[in-house]
């Protein structure tokens, strides 16, 4: 494990404590006051600034100390969490998500965005104690910043980040003497004792005795031993607690005593030198030795196994010292502490697996069911009897693999909350930008699903909501005067549902404005000016090429994708999305998503001796059917009657060119198929052959994109069989009102 | 980094000197020993406390061995770091005699 494979288990760690503090923050925005909420987005932020500071990720670190000061403060009741604090603390959560995303791959930081941030966490911090950690350059509080709260219990007290550049002020300060002696662990778990005594220095004037004494001769010297110590004289306004912060990632890794000394008793009793530090010099040092690399790279190679040792141990360390510092603060409550037990033992129980080697078991897992089928299919050619014990084996083996299957597949299932949360944050950026106030509701987080569908859901959701937002919901303006709360709510759930996972998306905005999408088709030639067509047809051409009903393209949603990019993106996932409309009420969107993509329950089926796969969870029912019930309608469409109904009868083979005349009805078996609009169609197969778990092969990866076909499998007989994309056959079946799908019979 | 040149080394310092570099500088002081020494710092951005340790060891050694040891130029960062750590330029300085 080399280093660069530590942060990356760092910045895992971050994804999971900002979904920590997200969530968190949301629930107090919920109006949750258990102090463990509280406590736990603290240690969020806590551990994100531990980490970092292992690792010299100074903006981070700089902007989560202010972040936590102003967490303190919500937990130790010295700020009450409004609404508006919370909203600054959720904005402060998206920036400290972007430093983290720049840290890992130098993503995009707004940086006045959080230079404004620090400015209204430190004004909520109420003057708590600047942070020590923070970086000299960093902003400067505005004298007469506002507090963003409306409760007026506090004045906000401006500090300044620049007096550290000039040495406190310190003819009221406290002087203390801190006798500081490195142990030599202190250097293999990365810190370095002239960085801590410059941080020192900035809190205070400061004078400092080295002692020497115990350096053994040059050639008796282990050079990675630490010899040295330090007694400091530091006059500062500041606490010991804050003398004791510039220590905390090496307290334990060295000797330090920090006692407060009566002002006259300075500068008597040990030579002191005093040191008038130009910090803005050694900070350009710093800066520019750490943008160049080290010069003996061969060198630093060589100790970077014994650094990632010590990285580890320190951030296991660092970890253990949250963990300690969390029970201190809250031991008067023993549910924190049954909390910090609780972690511990979840903990225990998980590991963390690269993904790349479930994925390689999931591969062999689906080879050893391909395998296993076909032996099942020559042992079945080859035993007439059917009750031998091989057979009987073979039964119990297909079994197994099942397990095997399904318990690998529950490897990769992850619960969709990551997503979601995300969508918070777009909801929220997004309602800023278009001034309306929107609440996001999200239900069934912990749906899972796996993690592809996971994330290729994140795309069309993040469009979808964009819309929502943009175009949904309306103006608070607009919904006073339609009787609405000026609030806008937007729902997010997720759900099992046979076998697939639904997600829905409510807004109680506007809903659609049908006489607008009309027109707008119509104008865009998309239906027939004359065309008659259903509320929910109406509805469903939003989801055309090249629709768009924004009067203006805004920045937000009108980026020249519509929602036929969300259609498709979804429809990529084996999906279906669907709306239904209320005016005035609102619109909802509704996902089909299948649970994964790796394995799909299917019907094998014979058309125009093709071999084809039809997935379960589109057939309704199957029926054979009768003479009487097949009714001719126009030039060559023809419908079933079940049971009092009509239904097209959608014909496979010549959908997919297979034969070039239709095939008679009677012969074949009809699949009754949901379709994505709800209507049903009846699809024409030859012959079912049976229904069996197929291992899904992607056809695109292998071969190209074939239209009607979702992608392939490959059966116990070894042939390639291909699977239907129901949807896709559906809709080319359908006739006129959508072109790209339109072509797929003309070519398919 | 050293030049041989009579009886008189020179040793360039590296410009990050930190634990990584703390063995490395040690060996190549070793090698120097015995010799008058002349330090060039002037690269020097980043010092850490332990290669400090080894230059203040190794200028009490040539002080025992009687031999020069003076830090001819040094860069800003080093001086800084120096006086951070409350050490006087003169500790790391012996001379010959």
């Amino acid at each position: 494990m080399d280093m660069n494979e530590i942060k990356e288990i760092f910045f895992q760690e971050c994804e999971e404590q900002l979904a920590e503090l997200e969530s968190g923050l949301l629930k107090l925005n919920d109006g949750d006051r258990d102090p463990e909420t509280v406590n736990a987005v603290f240690r969020a932020v806590h551990s994100i600034k531990g980490g970092a500071g292992a690792f010299g990720l100074d903006d981070l670190v700089a902007f989560a100390h202010v972040f936590e000061t102003t967490l303190d403060c919500v937990r130790s009741n010295r700020l009450e969490p409004t609404q508006d604090v919370l909203k600054v603390m959720l904005k402060s959560a998206d920036v400290l998500a972007d430093l983290t995303n720049a840290a890992r791959d130098g993503g995009y930081v707004d940086e006045a965005r959080s230079r404004s941030l620090v400015k209204e966490l430190e004004a909520l911090a109420n003057g708590e104690v600047p942070a020590p950690a923070a970086k000299a350059s960093d902003p400067v509080l505005a004298p007469a910043a506002p507090a963003p709260t409306d409760d007026g219990g506090f004045q906000p007290i401006p500090f300044s980040f620049d007096s550290f550049d000039e040495g406190e002020a310190a003819e009221d300060g406290q002087t203390y003497e801190i006798s500081f002696r490195p142990r030599r662990e202190l250097y293999t778990k990365g810190n370095e004792a002239a960085l801590l005594l410059r941080d020192l220095s900035r809190i205070g004037e400061m004078s400092i005795n080295c002692d020497a004494g115990s350096l053994p001769e040059f050639d008796k010297m282990d050079p990675e031993e630490a010899y040295f110590g330090w007694t400091i004289q530091l006059t500062t306004a500041k606490s010991e607690d804050d003398i004791r912060a510039v220590f905390e990632f090496a307290e334990w890794d060295c000797d330090l005593e920090i006692k407060a000394q009566e002002a006259s008793a300075t500068d008597d009793e040990l030579p002191m030198i005093p040191v008038p530090f130009d910090l803005a010099a050694l900070d350009e040092g710093d800066a520019a030795s750490e943008a160049a690399p080290p010069a003996n790279a061969a060198a630093s190679e060589v100790v970077a196994a014994a650094e990632t040792a010590t990285s580890v141990s320190k951030m296991a360390a660092a970890a253990a010292r949250v963990e300690k510092k969390e029970a201190a603060a809250a031991s008067a409550s023993a549910t924190a502490a049954a909390q910090n037990a609780a972690a511990a033992a979840a903990a225990g129980q998980t590991i963390r697996v690269d993904l790349d080697r479930v994925d390689r078991l999931i591969n062999l897992v689906g080879e050893l069911v391909i395998n296993q089928a076909m032996l099942s299919q020559s042992v079945i050619e080859n035993d007439t009897t059917g009750t031998s014990s091989i057979n009987m084996g073979l039964e119990e083996l297909q079994q197994l693999t099942r397990e095997i299957q399904d318990s690998v597949m529950a490897i990769r299932a992850q619960p969709v909350k990551p997503v979601f949360q995300r969508m918070s944050r777009i909801v929220r950026e997004v309602a800023d930008m278009v001034g309306k106030s929107i609440r996001l509701v999200t239900e069934g987080e912990n749906t899972e699903v796996d993690k592809t569908v996971i994330d290729k859901l994140a795309e069309p959701l993040t469009h979808m909501i964009r819309n929502a937002v943009d175009h949904g919901i309306e103006t608070p303006e607009k919904r006073e005067a339609a009787g609405k709360d000026p609030e806008g709510t937007i729902k997010l759930t997720a759900k099992h549902r046979s076998g697939r996972i639904v997600i829905e998306l409510v807004d109680d905005g506007a809903g659609i404005n049908r006489e607008r999408v009309r027109q707008k088709a119509i104008d865009n030639d998309l239906i027939a000016a004359d065309a008659n067509l259903t509320d929910e047809e109406i509805d469903n051409l939003i989801f055309a090429p090249g629709f768009s009903t924004a009067d203006k393209i805004s920045d937000i949603s009108g980026r020249g994708v519509g929602m036929d990019v969300v259609k498709r993106s979804i429809q990529a996932l084996g999906g279906r999305i669907s709306i239904s409309s209320r005016p005035g009420h609102g619109s909802t969107f509704t996902m089909s998503l299948p649970l994964t993509l790796a394995v799909l329950d299917g019907m094998v089926v014979t058309v125009a001796g093709q071999t084809l796969v039809v997935p379960l969870t589109a057939i309704v029912e199957t029926l054979q059917p009768e003479a009487s019930s097949i009714h001719s309608f126009g030039a060559n469409q023809r419908l079933i009657s079940i049971r009092n109904s009509f239904c097209p009868l959608v014909d496979v083979g010549r959908i997919l060119n297979f034969r070039s005349s239709q095939a008679n009805p009677v012969e074949g078996v009809a699949l009754l198929v949901e379709s994505e609009g709800g209507g049903q169609r009846a699809l024409m197969v030859d012959a079912i052959q049976g229904q069996r778990q197929v291992v899904i092969k992607s056809l695109e990866a292998n071969y190209t994109h074939v239209p009607g076909i979702a992608a392939a499998t490959i059966l116990g007989d070894g042939r390639v069989a291909l699977i239907l994309d129901v949807d896709a056959v559906v809709a080319a079946s359908r006739g006129q009102s959508l072109k790209p799908e339109m072509s797929l019979a003309a070519t398919g | 980094m050293a030049s041989k040149k009579a009886a008189q080394e020179s040793l360039t310092l590296s410009s990050v000197l930190d634990l990584n570099e703390a063995s490395v500088l040690h060996g190549k002081l070793t090698e120097l020993r015995g010799r008058n020494l002349k330090i060039d710092a002037s690269q020097v951005e980043r010092l850490g406390a332990q290669c400090v340790q080894i230059i203040v060891a190794a200028a009490r050694a040539w002080q025992a061995d009687k031999k020069a040891f003076v830090v001819e130029k040094s860069s800003d960062a080093f001086e800084k770091t120096l006086q951070l750590i409350g050490l006087d330029p003169n500790q790391l300085t012996a001379k010959e005699n």
